[in-house]
């Protein structure tokens, strides 16, 4: 009766050489391809640079001047702009500045190449079954894998630094955009898509005309939903040598400095609140406006 | 097994009987599993060993060299660290054995080791004119760092390891930063790993931070560069380099420190641990030994317990050496 509680499994043997053939075939990969892969990148490297550097460079009022402008822009909301300006007062009040243009130079850049591939693959999805069918279970794996498993092989094809920090950030916070797009255009009314129909509008119309400005509270859902899932891995994407308010957090992980995580938390945190707010409002407003559209 | 085997043979029975005299002595040991692969290893040999020779009740709690020692100084938990960098932790410890909180039992549990910077082998045969640090500096060009093509990369420590706060200082004191050098800070242990590596892999240059014994440097070839500079003292190095940024205003040139690791204990596993303790003062892993170890944890890709099974068939001769023959009698029954 053995059998029935010794699980029939690969020899120890027959199982390190598959796990190491795996890791050969990779490593081969990576040697052969990876100086592509890194000048195929190199542009969004450079741009990342250039933006963080701009960041760092630009004079303080003017730079939240800007954070204060988008915010209102966004809410439209006296409290939420108040309070952006505020949170980043106190940041650069406890000597959080430079970690938090980093922060926020790659978590905008991040949300940008989201957004630049997210939608696309959104509604891609939305028009086709099949296509819905195979994507799905992959964004299921994105979301759920734990990021140290992808964090080998993006630093073994890349190195350690911005980009494969970005790629990181992207694995995880793509996701959501992607499916509330999805939805977002599944949503539509059929008869909405009917009357589009009996006035003649073609395909592309149709998509532009109709179909993604109906979507578009549901398509604000996801860039906030992504917004927020790349702060949350702004510590993990400083284990791979991205800068930002991550490395202090780390620092104080493995130091037992109290105030230290705190404090850079906390910064992450009001970022995370910002953005949240102005995005969701930003929604909730496109929303107000589609109901009166109706009326 | 065990229990036949005690009512069958006499020499079994005594065994049996000092191992329950042990057992009331030892009783619960938590041994540091430290986060890299040679303290891995040698916590599961001290694990084993005490489970089956000294019939301990051993529990390994994972650890890395500041929070492991800060909880076994603030909290006496765990009872042993097995390979403990000391150079990080140098000044508390000293406060905590004076105090007697802590004990250090066996000062080289490991021989031929050390810290330093590194080059690839590549770099190191194609440029042996520049075959010390502060040669090596002069040309931060050929090291290009990846986000800003004019300056060189050099790969410090992870942040929080107290290596980081040392690179740093030493980065401040042979002005590097001035030489056109950029400290990267490779976020863990993965990214260090990771950007050598690469590095390796593909015949790029890769200047950095780096220790021994490790599989990564035996398995690359990795060249350990020395300092021109002479070692500058323990004044400058425990009271300046070693500690945080601010608290170190002027950081003198200065070779690395020689590496000292240490086992070290809380004073209660000292009290309750009787002939356990003889066996850490005894238990010292040859370099070799354990890089050749090393390499076969990550050739095969093996946990530090199998590791550690792999070590104490393969290495009987060794480890025989640190416990009384019927101790070693009964682990090899158990292996």
């Amino acid at each position: 009766m053995d059998w029935l509680f010794e699980f029939p499994s690969l020899g120890r043997k027959d199982l390190s050489t598959l796990r190491q053939s795996i890791d050969e075939t990779f490593r081969t990969f990576s040697r052969a391809y990876g100086d592509d892969l890194e000048a195929f990148f190199n542009p969004l490297l450079k741009f990342l640079v250039w933006f963080e550097k701009i960041l760092i460079a630009a004079p303080w009022p003017l730079v939240i001047f800007v954070v204060a402008a988008l915010a209102w822009v966004g809410s439209r909301s006296w409290k939420i702009t108040v309070g952006a300006i505020l949170a980043f007062l106190a940041i650069g009040y406890l000597g959080m500045w430079e970690d938090t243009m980093a922060t926020l130079a790659i978590i905008s850049v991040s949300t940008l190449v989201c957004v630049v591939v997210g939608i696309p693959i959104g509604i891609f999805m939305a028009r086709y079954n099949r296509a819905q069918a195979i994507i799905t279970p992959v964004l299921d794996v994105m979301q759920t894998i734990p990021s140290f498993v992808y964090l080998i092989p993006v630093v073994m094809l890349l190195g350690i630094g911005k980009v494969p920090g970005l790629l990181a950030v992207c694995i995880y916070a793509l996701p959501p955009l992607v499916r509330l797009t999805n939805l977002g255009i599944r949503l539509v009314d059929r008869e909405v898509m009917e009357a589009a129909e009996a006035f003649g509008a073609s395909g592309r119309e149709k998509l532009f005309g109709v179909q993604i400005p109906l979507a578009l509270p549901n398509i604000f859902a996801g860039i906030n939903q992504t917004i927020m899932m790349a702060l949350s891995m702004v510590v993990i994407a400083s284990m791979i040598g991205v800068k930002g308010l991550g490395v202090p957090v780390l620092r104080a992980i493995s130091n037992q400095y109290l105030a230290l995580g705190v404090m850079n938390g906390l910064a992450i945190v009001a970022l995370a609140i910002i953005f949240d707010r102005v995005s969701q409002t930003f929604g909730k407003r496109l929303q107000a406006y589609r109901e009166t559209g109706h009326g | 097994m065990k229990f036949t085997n005690l009512l069958t043979a006499g020499g079994f029975a005594l065994a049996a009987t000092t191992g329950a005299a042990f057992a009331q002595e030892c009783g619960d040991v938590s041994i540091a599993n430290m986060n890299w692969a040679s303290a891995e290893l040698m916590a599961n040999v001290d694990a084993i060993i005490l489970e089956e020779g000294f019939d301990c009740n051993v529990e390994l709690v994972p650890g890395a060299t500041e929070t492991t020692f800060a909880s076994m100084n603030e909290k006496g938990q765990p009872d042993v660290a097995p390979e403990l960098w000391i150079n990080a932790v140098r000044t508390a410890l000293e406060a905590a054995k004076a105090e007697g909180t802590l004990a250090a039992l066996n000062g080289g549990p490991i021989t031929g080791l050390g810290e330093g910077w590194w080059v690839t082998p590549k770099f190191a045969e194609e440029h042996p004119e520049l075959d010390t640090v502060e040669k090596l500096l002069a040309h931060p060009e050929m090291f290009p760092y990846a986000e800003d093509e004019s300056k060189g990369a050099f790969y410090g420590c992870p942040a929080g390891w107290g290596c980081q706060l040392v690179n740093a200082n030493l980065f401040r004191a042979f002005d590097m930063e001035e030489k056109g050098w950029v400290l990267v800070d490779p976020g863990s242990a993965a990214g260090l790993d990771g950007s050598l590596a690469k590095a390796a892999e593909r015949g790029d240059n890769w200047f950095g931070y780096y220790w021994s014994p490790t599989s990564i440097i035996g398995k690359y070839g990795m060249v350990m560069l020395p300092f021109e500079a002479e070692y500058a003292g323990d004044d400058n190095w425990n009271n300046c380099v070693a500690l945080a940024e601010q608290d170190c205003d002027d950081p003198q040139p200065t070779a690395w420190i020689a590496s000292e690791v240490n086992t070290v204990v809380t004073d209660e596993f000292m009290a309750k641990s009787g002939p356990a303790s003889d066996y850490f003062k005894a238990r010292v892993f040859p370099g070799e030994v354990m890089n050749g170890m090393l390499v076969y944890m990550s050739d095969n890709q093996a946990t530090g317990e199998d590791a550690a099974y792999e070590f104490l068939i393969q290495h009987e001769e060794i480890w025989t050496q640190w416990v009384p023959a019927e101790v070693a009698d009964k682990i090899k029954s158990a292996l």
